[in-house]
């Protein structure tokens, strides 16, 4: 049902009583939407049309003044936020392996491997710990003296700076962030599975099809609504929850190797005192979650309108 | 199952959940120990299970007072959020108002527009309104925050109840409130409880909103608190871990009691129909 539009028949009720309802009826629905309208109004939109002004402006001395793209030059010709934006693409690059690995277990989850309930209980368990927790627990595991490299060493190979080597650390940190929250991709690919169609995959069956002939040529198509959902909510992850894990684990560094658009915009606003600075770089993330945000609303759009 | 060995998929499976669970019971298990045998050994099991790196990290760096704000600090937002978030999806989902298409497109259209991208003139907003470094201003940032899901679930459930019973309602006499605070806020108890509870998730959880809000020491949240435990107990492994454990008992404890309504509210916006 489409929200807000009311049915026929409901609108000809409605027009019937609107004449008996006294006029502050009519006023019902604003005076419950209003607290919600207005604090969004005021701390979303609001800050929203700020921001895109303080973008245009001068910092420190010529705070206010209009500069117009001169923030927007500085910040891409800085190194610092040129890696935070290679880092957006080495995401990019890895989002088929956040997406693939909940969608795989997902399966076999849903094709009942034994102990399938244990397995998503202890699967989903992460997402609920917060990035900070998550931060602190694997920088005590990944600590050059820590239990990982203990073993690496046990095993007759040398130790690994897991946060300290500039090649490897953003891997490390986005892996922790799979680590965290494939689970919750993994929940949300299992009540996409919920709505297969049971008799497609007992057709694959009897006409023998293997595993993989069954993902690609039933699973795959049969999800591909949930996959989109899947992927869009995962890059906005990426995008907008890894600062917990950054400030924690590595604070951008070494170098700026673990920089992302969220942990610049931090720095520049909060240590580097460059607020316009930090609201251009805003501006840019905002552009890039347009872009993916786009797609999810209209995923979220469809499933109202059924809902 | 199509035809594979059940047992070739369970294994790596059984390792993956392994390499879940074994980080945090390692984390667990250090924070019982001395620091002498955490140095001598990381990975035995800790000699005497002694609660001394919890009192020091309890006490002595605060987390008792930052447990409290963060517990005070959730509860306020989720309260304001369910509350302000049912009575809005009860409007767009049930009432035809004009401007609602528009006024709901709006909150949804709130989705995109993540707290990182606001920071700088958030801030500014605070510092304006004299809420920087208050409770309110806190509670304010996460329900604006989290509001635009909120309304979008609750609309969204809402829908699904009939029209009937609303319109029923109205016949007995009710006013549009009388029908949200009688019928629509008991029949949306099983969505508030999700929503509250993955709200509470998030406010308790976060970071980056706290550390914007929240300047002087007394007021930081848990989990700022054990960000400034790092630095301060770099050395003493233990300890930390000990207060990072203190942070994620509660967390534990939701888990282990909700964990259908939290996987229910995390699917429930996802794959209908």
């Amino acid at each position: 049902m489409t929200v807000g539009t009311a049915s026929a028949p409901a609108r000809a009720a409605e027009l019937s009583e609107g004449r008996r309802w006294a006029m502050p009826e009519r006023a019902w629905p604003y005076l419950l939407v209003a607290p919600a309208v207005l604090v969004l109004a005021v701390f979303r939109f609001y800050p929203l049309l700020l921001g895109a002004n303080f973008s245009l402006t001068g910092d420190g001395e010529q705070n206010g003044q209009f500069n117009g793209l001169a923030n927007y030059v500085e910040i891409f010709r800085d190194p610092v936020f040129g890696s935070a934006l290679r880092n957006v693409g080495l995401l990019i690059l890895l989002l088929p392996v956040a997406v693939a690995v909940p969608g795989l277990l997902a399966t076999f989850l849903f094709l009942h491997v034994p102990g399938h309930r244990f397995y998503r209980s202890v699967y989903f368990f992460p997402v609920v710990l917060s990035p900070v927790i998550i931060g602190a627990i694997f920088n005590i595991v990944l600590a050059i003296d820590g239990p990982v490299n203990v073993l690496l060493g046990g095993l007759g190979l040398r130790p690994v700076e897991w946060l300290g080597d500039p090649g490897i650390a953003m891997f490390s940190v986005v892996a922790v962030h799979i680590w965290a929250t494939f689970g919750m991709a993994l929940v949300i690919f299992l009540a996409g599975f919920a709505t297969l169609d049971r008799s497609l995959l007992d057709a694959a069956r009897v006409d023998g099809a293997n595993l993989a002939q069954t993902i690609r040529h039933v699973i795959v198509p049969g999800l591909s609504r949930t996959i989109q959902f899947v992927v869009v909510t995962t890059m906005i992850g990426m995008l907008t929850s890894m600062f917990g894990l950054l400030y924690v684990m590595t604070g951008g560094g070494p170098g700026s190797s673990t920089y992302l658009p969220e942990l610049y915009i931090w720095v520049m606003q909060g240590e580097m005192n460059r607020p316009a600075l930090a609201s251009a770089a805003s501006m840019v993330l905002f552009a890039l979650m347009v872009v993916i945000g786009a797609a999810q609303i209209r995923i979220l759009r469809r499933a109202t309108k059924e809902a | 199952m199509p035809r594979i060995g059940r047992w070739v998929i369970a294994l790596p499976m059984a390792l993956l959940a392994i390499a879940t669970i074994y980080p945090v019971l390692f984390t667990a298990n250090v924070a019982f120990k001395s620091r002498r045998e955490y140095v001598l050994d990381r990975f035995a099991v800790a000699e005497s299970f002694g609660w001394d790196n919890f009192a020091t990290a309890w006490t002595r760096s605060g987390l008792d007072r930052y447990f409290v704000n963060s517990l005070l600090v959730t509860a306020a937002s989720v309260l304001l959020l369910i509350l302000i978030g049912s009575m809005a999806g009860f409007a767009f989902s049930h009432l035809s108002f004009r401007g609602s298409r528009l006024l709901f497109a709006g909150c949804l259209g709130a989705l995109l527009v993540p707290f990182q991208v606001i920071m700088v003139p958030f801030f500014r907003v605070l510092v304006d309104t004299g809420l920087l470094d208050t409770y309110p201003g806190l509670v304010l940032a996460y329900v604006s925050q989290f509001l635009p899901f909120t309304i979008f679930l609750m609309t969204s459930y809402y829908a699904g109840i009939p029209r009937d019973i609303v319109e029923a309602a109205r016949i007995d006499g009710n006013s549009p409130f009388g029908v949200y605070r009688r019928i629509m806020l008991p029949l949306g108890r099983p969505a508030l409880v999700s929503v509250a509870i993955l709200n509470a998730l998030y406010c308790w959880n976060d970071v980056l909103v706290a550390l914007l809000v929240m300047q002087s020491s007394e007021h930081r949240t848990l989990m700022v608190g054990i960000t400034a435990l790092r630095g301060q107990y770099s050395s003493d492994i233990p300890t930390f871990a000990a207060g990072v454990l203190i942070a994620a008992v509660p967390l534990l404890l939701v888990y282990l009691v909700f964990q259908r309504q939290i996987t229910e509210g995390v699917t429930a916006g996802s794959t209908k129909g």
